[in-house]
């Protein structure tokens, strides 16, 4: 037995209880997801009914799913578009100036990312409280009393009031990741464009965010797939999907589906056009930002 | 030699994985063929011994008078061992066992997370005829006979609608609107026993500094509590039948244009609904109500239990008020609510389970009951059972019912497999959009109609 033949074996041995568990554990059920979508099914007792693809049409003639679908694409699109452009700007200030505090908000930035969601979703109710919340009470202090409104039970502020919530949960994680980052930008950079008469704001645009741009872009992806799931612990907190579904997101759905009307190949298919929705959105998001790398 | 421990290292790794794989496979099998195997076995047993699994909500009533009772119907039946498996979320801990073929022998479910289990289970018809069990004489008179009046031939215990009972009735509810009793009392306030005159003290309740009514925002679902007497008081059962199996036409009814007209008014007027209410989860709207900030809102007699820890507004006391109705000849009625006991088609021990039931509506039982989960069953004089350890107010709630309250009962007909609607979510969770005023009576009469059409299609469609 030769030494490569042995090295081979030793990588394959530990390789192969990690490949058996992501087998087990992520690629099995991941198949069951797409399988059982074909199927009527209560997911409790009887034996699944083979229905072809009939669950996908049904899909699209469901008013609440298509609702739901709306609801989440607004999500996906403004949480990531802000939480990122704050945690990139928060994250610049706080590496490339002087400020004395700067661990203190180091800390206090990341902070809400170490608390649960559920703790996080608790919170922001009490915040958004219509009568002794902060927002509002705020707002009065203030003398903005007229504009005070319930944030979570209107239709019209609903979704922007969760927006806050997700944003305000995930900014600080990505501060930190892209602090990372700009700490292993070389500051002969910064030394030479200040020189050259550049002012921080030209830096961050011409040097910041080009040498950070595959950080970014990866943060893009995960910040989408963390909406995604973080919205349906945030959404069956604060609002349970009201009011009247205009915040049901299709995490959520999914959920009433299986376990509350009991249509488990239904919830399934959901499952898996989340799965292609996202998988899509990530390579589209790729492609869009590919450009920058040059 | 080198090779052969490779080998065998190897080998030994293959082995493992086809076992590993081997687990997901059977259990995945497991799920298809595995109604053969349960029953066969169950229905062999005859004589009540052996082991019996049970599965109960661990809720507000906790779960002492299950262990208590367990032990002692174990010291009466020598030879028999009870499993307890308890849990707030027990139908998350039962799926799995019900899903692979092999659910507990008996449960108790409720709790409102936990209930759409049940609904699966009777979807797939996967539960126990207990028709015999409460037809049988043994001597002392029927069992059937000692429960409240109509509960078993309601739909919430018999819901195929052919008389035979597949749920057993528990714990029993009383859901209607509540007050705080010191306010009424120091002020002389007469309680309203009509809409009119409840209407009519919204200036009393500004009077007060506040608003006349509330509920729990989110959760619209707990308006039902108003809904459902209210339908019964203007259209008696047949408007509850046409409400609750799907008949379009209700909602071009003039039942409905009152009831909902109603909803809607506390929205419409001034100081009507609290302020922010729509946003408020129930414990919130809850701790609203009791410090004052509205005079009624809808709940159940669990209310003071579940509340014990919430600030209060000084000298608060928990009224029961009932649901007003819409002529001042009728009587004030309330809505029920029965928690329920199934076994599942495959119990493993099904006699046993039998038996137990029996045991669970015995004198002993209804009193060790109320003692430890400060509950009352559906069974007749169990109010008077359970006085010495239930508070005085969930006490007179029940007293009323006796003495003139009437109690509305009802649960939506289940809609056909594979509908995507959940008739229940969809009725009620419509009501914040009235609440808003961002629908109309017409709108909201359209999107209903429309449902009900299609669900009643559905039925119509699977049964053929």
């Amino acid at each position: 037995m030769t030494l490569k033949a042995r090295r081979r074996f030793f990588m394959a041995a530990c390789l192969i209880p990690g490949l058996i568990m992501f087998i087990l554990f992520k690629l099995y059920p991941a198949m069951q997801v797409f399988y059982k979508s074909f199927f009527l099914w209560t997911g409790i007792g009887d034996k699944p009914k083979f229905i072809g693809l009939k669950n996908f049409v049904d899909m699209f003639h469901d008013d609440v799913f298509l609702l739901a679908l709306r609801n989440t694409g607004f999500l996906i699109v403004i949480v990531p578009v802000f939480t990122l452009l704050i945690a990139l700007v928060n994250a610049s200030i706080l590496t490339r100036t002087k400020l004395k505090e700067k661990g203190i908000y180091r800390t206090l930035f990341f902070f809400p990312s170490i608390l649960s969601f559920v703790v996080i979703a608790i919170l922001w109710s009490f915040i958004y409280h219509p009568t002794i919340g902060f927002l509002n009470s705020g707002m009065e202090l203030l003398g903005l009393g007229d504009y005070a409104m319930a944030w979570l039970g209107d239709s019209r502020t609903v979704l922007w009031a969760l927006a806050v919530t997700l944003i305000w949960q995930a900014a600080g994680y990505y501060m930190v990741i892209y602090m990372a980052g700009i700490d292993s930008i070389s500051p002969d950079l910064y030394e030479a464009a200040g020189i050259d008469g550049a002012t921080p704001f030209e830096q961050f645009i011409h040097i910041t965010i080009p040498m950070l741009w595959e950080i970014i872009r990866i943060t893009i992806i995960f910040s989408i797939n963390g909406v995604l799931t973080i919205s349906f612990v945030i959404v069956t907190i604060m609002t349970a999907g009201g009011p009247d579904r205009h915040s049901e997101v299709v995490m959520t759905y999914l959920y009433q589906q299986a376990f509350t009307n009991s249509n488990f190949g239904y919830a399934m298919a959901i499952g898996v056009f989340v799965f292609v929705f996202s998988v899509i959105l990530s390579l589209i998001s790729n492609k869009l930002t590919e450009r920058g790398v040059s | 030699m080198k090779w052969h421990k490779i080998l065998s290292a190897v080998s030994a790794c293959a082995l493992s994985v086809s076992l590993l794989a081997g687990c997901g496979n059977s259990s995945s099998s497991d799920s298809g063929s595995s109604d053969t195997a349960g029953t066969s076995d169950g229905g062999s047993k005859k004589v009540a011994n052996g082991e019996l699994n049970i599965a109960v909500f661990q809720g507000g009533y906790g779960r002492e008078y299950w262990d208590q009772i367990s032990d002692e119907f174990m010291k009466d039946h020598p030879d028999t061992k009870i499993n307890i498996t308890a849990s707030p979320k027990i139908a998350e801990l039962v799926r799995p066992k019900i899903v692979a073929g092999n659910p507990p022998d008996l449960m108790y479910i409720a709790g409102g997370d936990n209930l759409p289990i049940l609904d699966g289970l009777i979807k797939d018809k996967a539960l126990t005829d207990l028709s015999d069990i409460f037809n049988t004489d043994e001597g002392s008179g029927a069992l059937k006979d000692k429960m409240l009046p109509g509960v078993l031939e309601s739909r919430s215990m018999a819901p195929y609608g052919d008389g035979k009972i597949y749920l057993a009735p528990f714990n029993f509810g009383v859901l209607g609107l509540w007050y705080n009793k010191t306010l009424f009392d120091q002020k002389s306030i007469q309680t309203p026993k009509t809409w009119d005159e409840l209407f009519a003290m919204n200036a009393t309740a500004k009077d007060n500094g506040r608003a006349l009514f509330t509920y729990q925002g989110l959760y619209p679902g707990y308006l039902d509590e108003v809904i459902i007497p209210s339908i019964y008081d203007l259209g008696g059962q047949k408007a509850l039948d046409q409400f609750f199996d799907y008949d379009p036409e209700f909602w071009k009814s003039d039942v409905f244009k009152q009831v909902w007209g109603n909803i809607q008014k506390f929205a419409n007027e001034d100081n009507g609904l609290m302020k922010g209410t729509v946003a408020l989860n129930h414990t919130q709207a809850q701790t609203s109500f009791m410090q004052g900030k509205a005079m009624f809102i809808p709940n159940g007699t669990w209310f003071e239990d579940e509340m014990k820890d919430a600030p209060r507004e000084e000298g608060f006391q928990f009224g029961f008020l009932g649901i007003p109705s819409f002529n001042s000849g009728s009587s004030v009625k309330a809505m029920s609510q029965i928690e329920q006991i199934v076994i599942p088609a495959k119990a493993k021990n099904p006699e046993l389970a039998a038996e137990f039931l029996k045991y669970i509506y015995t004198d002993k039982s209804i009193k060790l009951n109320a003692e430890k989960s400060k509950a009352v069953m559906a069974v007749k004089d169990a109010a008077d059972l359970a006085k010495p350890f239930i508070s005085e107010t969930t006490y007179n709630v029940y007293k009323a019912v006796d003495n003139g309250m009437e109690l509305v009962n009802g649960t939506f007909k289940t809609v056909a497999k594979g509908s995507r609607y959940s008739p229940k979510d969809e009725v009620y969770k419509t009501i914040s959009s009235l609440m808003n005023k961002q629908m109309t009576l017409d709108q909201y009469s359209d999107k209903m109609y429309k449902m009900y059409s299609e669900v009643s299609k559905e039925l119509k469609d699977s049964a053929e």
